[in-house]
C-alpha cells in the first residue's frame, strides 16, 4: 500500500512539476510579448526561466556544462530570432501552443534525434553502464548503417529477406483489409433491416482491446485445443476423404507463423476499413444511382463507374493510412511470437528491430535500423502522396 | 450614458484599407445608425469601438477618454450581434446576469437588474430556457436583454435584425425605437437596411468604401444627399438617375442630354450659371415625378412611353420611357395609364438633385 | 417473379452477414466460455457456448492468486493521467490553431501531420534509454512520460475541427462582457467543447488503455504490470492459466467494448478529417 501512494505521491509531484514548467514558460512569454519595452521585467524572467531550466536539468541528471552552455545559446537565440520576427505580434498564441510544442520537443522531437545520434554510436550491453555513468559512448561513423545490410538482426532472417516479408506482409494485409472491408460494407448498404446490429457486431474486432484480441486468436490456433484444428478434426470425422486432398490439423503457430499472423492481422483490421467504407457508400447521394438506373446500368456497372470513383476520396487516405498501420504494426506479430523461445519466421522488419533493441539489447545497430525503416516508409509516402497529387491534377 | 469620438480612425488588414480616415462624433444619448453597403467598413468601425480589433491609426474616445488601447471588457460598453452569440451553455437568466456576475454584482442587484431587463423586453416566462429553445425573435430579445443589464456607458447593434423574418423584423424595429425612447442611452446602431436607418435614427452616417459619405438627420440625408452615392442608397423605391448637360437658353436654364430636356428653376439651383455646358447628373426621385395633371407645369410637361406597371396594391409602380432613358414613377393604384400608353409628367422642382458628373457632389443647395 | 427475387437476395446477404458476425464475435464468445469453464476443464475440445458445470471459479481465481486489481489500478492511473495531460495540452494549442493568425502556424501545423508517419515503435527505444537514464524505469511516471505527447497531435486536430465550428462572436461577447481573450475561452468555448474534449480524452484514454510494447520495456517487476502485461504472461503459460486469462480479458474487455462501441462514430470522423485534412 505504501509503495501505490510512494508511486501516487511521485506522479503528482511530476503533474506538479510540469505545471511549474509551463507556468514559468507562460510567464517567460507573457512578459516577452506584453513589456517588450521594460527591459528589466524581460531580463528578470529570462534569468528565472534559465535557473528554473538548470534546475530541471540538474533533477533529471542532465546538467553538464556543455549542455547548459548549450541551453544558454539557445535561449540567446531565442530572444533574438523572437524578438526580430515577432515584433509587435500577438502573443496570445505562442502562450496558447507552447505546453503542446515544448511537450512534443521533449518527447517525440529529442527521441527522434537521440536516435539518430546513436545510430552513428555504438551502444549495447557492455558499453550502456559508461552511458549511464558518464553520458559517453565510443563514435561508430556508418558502421551500424554497414551492420544493418551485413549482420542479421535475428538470428534466422537478414535483412533484405526481412523486407520482402514486410512488403509481402503489408500488400497482403492492406490488399485483403480492403476487399472484406468492400465487400462487408456493400453488403451492409444493400440491406434493410438490423442494419446496426451487424454493424455493431462487426467491429467488435476493432473495439476489443487488442492484446484481448490477439491472444485470444493466438488461442484458436493453439494445436489441441484452438477452434480451427478442432473444426478440421471434425470435419474429417465426418468427410474422411478429405483427408486424401490433405486436409489435416496443423500446428500453426510453430509451423506457419506468419501465415497465423497474416490471418489474424487481416481478421482485425477488415472493421476499420468496413466502417470507413460504409461511411463513403452513405455519402454518396442516391440520384446518382437513380440517374445511372435511367441509362440502363447494371450492378457492376454502377459498382465500377459510380460506386468506386465516389468513394475514393474517403478510401485512399485510409488505404495510405492502412498501409502505414500495417508497415508498423508490431503488436500482432510480438504478441502471436513474442513469448521466451518464440519463433522468428514471422518476424516483419518492425518487430525484428523491437526484438534486437530489446531481446538481444544491440541498442545503437537497432537504431540505424530504425532510420533505415524511417526512411523506407518515409519514401513510400512520398510515392503515395506524388501519385494522390498526380491523380489530383490530372481529374481538374 | 456617454459621448463617443473617432478621430482619423484608419484601419488596414494586410494592405487592404478599410476605414479611410474616418472622424466622427456621437453626442450622449444620441442614437446613430451607421449605413452602407456590405464591405464598406460599418462593422469595423463598431468592431474598432468594441475593442474586437486594433485600430491601425487614430483615436477612439468614449467619454473623452482615450480607449485605444483597453480591452473590451474595460470599455464599458454591451454590444448584440448579428448572430445573438447567447451562451448556448447557460440559461436565458445566466446569459443575461454572466457580465454583471463577472463584475462581481451582488445577487440581490443581479437579480433585480435581469427582472428589470425581462419585464421590459417580455422575457419573464422564458428565463430558465435555454437558448435553443428559444424562437429568433425570442433570441434577438435576450441578446438585447443582456446587453440593457449592464447599464452600459454605450450600446452597439450589429446589424441585429438581418435574422428574423420580414414581419419580426418590423415588429423588433419598433421594439427598439420604445427601447430607446425608454433607455434614451447612447446608441450606435451598425445596419446595411436604409428602412431601419431612416425610421429609427436620430442621425444617419452614411458609409461607402471605408469612408463617410454623410452624417446628418434622416430628412436631411433624404432631403438632401451630398452625393450620388447617398442618394441612390438611401430612399425607396430608388432614386432616377440621368447623366446629361446643363444648358442655358435665353435666360433659362435646362438640363439636357439626348433623350430628355429639362427646365431647371433658377431657385433649384442659382449656380447654374458656373455650371453651364458642364456634365452633371440629375437626380429625382420616384415620388416627386408628378403625373396628376392637376399640379403638373404644363409649360415644361415632359411626354413618355409606360413600359411597365407593377401595382403594389395601394399604389403602382410606372416605369415611363424616354429614348433609351428609364424613369420609375409612383403613383395611386388604378390610375388610367395602361402599357404603351403615353405618359405626360413634370417633375416636382423642389426636391430636385443635381450633382456633378465627375466627383459626385452634390451641387445645388 | 420481382418480388422473390428481391427477397432471396435479402436472404442471402443476411446469411453473409450472420457467418462474418459469427467470425467476428467468436474468439469473444469462447473467451467467455472459458472464462467460466470449471477448473477441471479448462482447456477442452468442446465448443458449447455455456460449458458444462459452469462457474465463476476462475474469476474467484484471478482476483485471489493474481494481481489483476493492482495491474487494473496501475493501468488506470497511468491511463488517466497520461490522458489528462495530453487532452488539456492539446486544448490550449488547438484553441490557438484554430483561432489565430499567428508567425509559424502553417509549418506548425505541418509539423504536427510530419510526427503522424514517424513509426511508433521506432520511438521506443530512445524512450526507453531517456527513461532509464532519469531513473524512471518501473515505475509510473516512467510510463506516463513515454505516453503523454503520442496522441498529441491527433488530439490537436479533433480539437482544432470542434471549434472551428464554434461561431467567433461567441467569445466576443464574452469579451464584451467583461473576460480577457483567456477568460473567454475558459468560461466559454470550453464548457461548449465537452464533446470533443471528451472525443480526445477517450482516444487518448484508450491509447494508453490498450498500449503493450512500451510498457513491456520499461516495467519489469509484475507487481507494477499494467494489464495489457499481466494477461500476456498469464496467456504464455497457456495450459495451467488459461481460465484466468479468460476471465481477466472478459473483465477489462466488456467495458472497453462499451465505450468504443458509445463513441465510435465520433472516433471514425475524427480519424478520416484528420487523415482527410493532410
Amino acid at each position: 500500500m505504501s509503495e501505490i501512494l510512494l508511486s501516487l505521491g511521485q506522479v503528482l509531484s511530476f503533474m506538479l512539476l510540469i505545471a511549474a514548467a509551463i507556468a514559468s514558460v507562460e510567464l517567460y512569454l507573457w512578459a516577452h510579448f506584453k513589456y517588450h519595452d521594460k527591459n528589466s521585467i524581460f531580463y528578470a524572467c529570462a534569468l528565472l526561466f534559465t535557473m528554473f531550466a538548470a534546475f530541471i536539468l540538474k533533477a533529471a541528471g542532465f546538467l553538464t556544462a556543455n549542455a547548459f552552455l548549450l541551453f544558454l545559446l539557445f535561449e540567446i537565440f531565442l530572444i533574438f530570432a523572437s524578438k526580430k520576427l515577432l515584433k509587435g505580434k500577438k502573443y496570445l498564441p505562442y502562450l496558447l501552443s507552447a505546453p503542446a510544442f515544448l511537450g512534443l520537443a521533449a518527447l517525440l522531437m529529442y527521441p527522434f534525434i537521440f536516435q539518430i545520434y546513436l545510430s552513428f554510436h555504438d551502444l549495447k550491453l557492455t558499453t550502456i553502464m559508461q552511458w549511464k555513468e558518464t553520458g559517453s559512448i565510443p563514435f561508430a561513423g556508418f558502421k551500424q548503417y554497414l551492420a544493418v545490410f551485413t549482420v542479421p538482426p535475428l538470428a534466422e532472417a537478414g535483412f533484405f529477406k526481412l523486407l520482402w516479408r514486410t512488403l509481402g506482409w503489408t500488400f497482403i494485409n492492406v490488399f485483403f483489409h480492403v476487399l472484406g472491408g468492400l465487400t462487408l460494407a456493400l453488403m451492409l448498404s444493400e440491406i434493410t433491416r438490423l442494419k446496426g446490429v451487424y454493424r455493431t457486431l462487426l467491429v467488435i474486432p476493432w473495439a476489443m482491446p487488442q492484446v484481448v484480441a490477439v491472444l485470444a486468436m493466438r488461442g484458436e490456433f493453439h494445436s489441441q485445443y484452438g477452434f480451427v484444428n478442432v473444426m478440421i478434426k471434425k470435419a474429417l470425422d465426418i468427410f474422411p476423404w478429405l483427408a486424401s486432398l490433405g486436409v489435416a490439423p496443423v500446428n500453426w503457430l510453430s509451423d506457419y507463423p506468419l501465415l497465423t499472423c497474416i490471418i489474424i492481422n487481416i481478421w482485425l483490421g477488415i472493421p476499420f476499413m468496413t466502417v470507413i467504407i460504409l461511411g463513403g457508400l452513405q455519402s454518396i447521394s442516391k440520384s446518382y444511382y437513380d440517374a445511372a438506373e435511367i441509362d440502363g446500368a447494371g450492378y457492376f456497372q454502377k459498382l465500377f463507374y459510380i460506386t468506386m470513383p465516389l468513394i475514393k476520396p474517403v478510401l485512399m487516405p485510409a488505404v495510405t493510412l492502412g498501409t502505414v498501420w500495417t508497415f508498423n504494426n508490431i503488436n500482432v506479430i510480438y504478441l502471436v511470437t513474442g513469448q521466451a523461445g518464440g519463433t522468428e519466421q514471422a518476424d516483419i522488419l518492425v518487430s525484428a528491430l523491437y526484438k534486437a533493441a530489446f531481446t538481444y539489447n544491440r541498442y545503437s545497430y537497432s537504431a540505424a535500423f530504425a532510420m533505415v525503416i524511417f526512411l523506407i516508409l518515409f519514401a513510400i509516402s512520398i510515392s503515395y502522396s506524388k501519385i494522390f497529387s498526380e491523380r489530383k491534377e490530372g481529374k481538374i | 450614458m456617454a459621448s463617443v469620438t473617432f478621430k482619423n480612425i484608419v484601419k488596414k488588414y494586410n494592405e487592404n484599407l478599410i476605414l479611410d480616415n474616418v472622424s466622427l462624433e456621437i453626442k450622449d444619448h444620441e442614437f446613430v445608425v451607421v449605413v452602407g453597403p456590405s464591405g464598406c467598413g460599418k462593422t469595423t468601425l463598431l468592431r474598432l469601438l468594441a475593442g474586437l480589433e486594433e485600430i491601425t491609426s487614430g483615436d477612439i474616445e468614449i467619454d473623452n477618454i482615450r480607449v485605444n488601447d483597453l480591452p473590451p471588457s474595460k470599455r464599458e460598453i454591451a454590444m448584440v450581434f448579428q448572430d445573438y452569440a447567447l451562451y448556448p451553455h447557460m440559461t436565458v437568466r445566466e446569459n443575461m446576469s454572466f457580465a454583471l456576475k463577472l463584475r462581481r454584482f451582488s445577487r440581490e442587484e443581479i437579480d433585480k437588474r435581469v427582472n428589470e431587463a425581462a419585464a421590459i423586453l417580455q422575457l419573464e416566462n422564458l428565463l430558465d430556457r435555454m437558448p435553443r429553445q428559444l424562437s429568433g425573435g425570442q433570441r434577438q430579445r435576450v441578446a438585447i436583454g443582456r446587453a440593457i443589464v449592464r447599464k452600459p456607458k454605450v450600446f452597439l447593434f450589429d446589424e441585429p435584425l438581418s435574422n428574423l423574418d420580414a414581419k419580426l423584423r418590423e415588429e423588433m424595429r419598433v421594439e427598439i425605437a420604445k427601447l430607446y425612447q425608454k433607455l434614451n442611452s447612447t446608441i450606435v446602431y451598425v445596419t446595411h437596411d436604409q428602412v431601419e436607418a431612416m425610421t429609427l435614427a436620430g442621425r444617419i452616417v452614411v458609409m461607402n468604401k471605408g469612408i463617410v459619405q454623410q452624417n446628418g438627420t434622416p430628412l436631411d440625408v433624404y432631403r438632401k444627399p451630398q452625393n450620388s452615392f447617398v442618394a441612390g442608397f438611401i430612399g425607396s423605391p430608388t432614386m432616377n438617375f440621368m447623366d446629361g448637360k446643363i444648358v442655358s437658353e435665353k435666360d433659362f436654364f435646362y438640363f439636357q442630354n439626348k433623350d430628355v430636356k429639362i427646365f431647371i428653376p433658377s431657385f433649384v439651383f442659382p449656380e447654374a450659371q458656373d455650371y453651364a455646358g458642364r456634365e452633371v447628373t440629375l437626380g429625382v426621385r420616384p415620388d416627386d415625378i408628378i403625373l396628376d395633371s392637376a399640379k403638373m407645369d404644363h409649360a415644361n410637361k415632359l411626354s413618355a412611353t409606360v413600359e411597365v406597371i407593377e401595382l403594389l396594391g395601394h399604389r403602382e409602380n410606372i416605369y415611363l420611357r424616354l429614348g433609351e432613358q428609364r424613369i420609375l414613377a409612383v403613383g395611386e393604384a388604378f390610375g388610367e395609364l395602361s402599357p404603351n400608353a403615353r405618359a405626360e409628367f413634370s417633375l416636382n422642382y423642389k426636391n430636385l438633385h443635381i450633382f456633378d458628373a465627375l466627383t459626385k457632389k452634390r451641387i445645388n443647395p | 417473379m420481382k418480388v422473390n427475387r428481391k427477397l432471396i437476395k435479402q436472404i442471402l446477404l443476411h446469411s453473409g452477414l450472420i457467418i462474418a458476425a459469427i467470425i467476428c464475435v467468436y474468439p469473444l464468445s469462447r473467451i467467455f466460455t472459458v472464462s467460466i469453464r470449471p477448473g477441471d476443464r479448462i482447456v477442452s475440445t468442446d465448443l458449447a457456448l455455456i460449458p458444462d458445470g459452469a462457474t465463476f471459479i476462475s474469476y474467484l481465481k484471478l482476483l485471489k492468486e493474481t494481481y489483476f486489481l493492482r495491474w487494473l489500478f496501475n493501468s488506470l492511473v497511468i491511463t488517466v493521467s497520461t490522458s489528462f495531460i495530453g487532452v488539456s495540452l492539446a486544448s490550449t494549442a488547438a484553441y490557438a490553431f484554430s483561432r489565430f493568425e499567428f508567425f509559424g502556424k502553417r509549418s506548425a501545423m505541418i509539423m504536427l501531420l510530419a510526427t503522424q508517419m514517424i513509426p511508433a515503435g521506432m520511438l521506443i527505444l530512445p524512450l526507453f534509454l531517456m527513461i532509464m537514464k532519469l531513473n524512471l524505469m518501473n515505475t509510473y511516471l516512467g510510463m506516463i512520460i513515454a505516453y503523454s505527447v503520442s496522441s498529441l497531435p491527433f488530439s490537436i486536430w479533433i480539437l482544432k475541427g470542434y471549434y472551428d465550428t464554434i461561431p467567433k462572436s461567441l467569445e466576443e461577447a464574452a469579451m464584451v462582457d467583461g473576460t480577457g481573450h483567456i477568460g473567454a475561452f475558459w468560461r466559454v468555448i470550453l464548457p461548449l467543447s465537452t464533446p470533443a474534449l471528451s472525443i480526445a480524452f477517450l482516444f487518448n484514454f484508450t491509447a494508453a488503455w490498450n498500449e503493450y510494447l512500451v510498457a513491456r520495456v520499461v516495467l519489469f517487476s509484475s507487481k507494477q504490470y499494467t494489464w495489457t502485461l499481466g494477461l500476456f504472461e498469464l496467456q504464455g503459460q497457456f495450459i495451467t492459466q488459461w481460465g484466468m486469462f479468460a476471465a481477466g480479458s472478459m473483465l477489462v474487455t466488456i467495458p472497453v467494448l462499451a465505450v468504443f462501441l458509445y463513441s465510435s462514430k465520433w472516433l471514425v470522423s475524427g480519424l478520416t478529417l484528420g487523415s482527410v485534412k493532410g
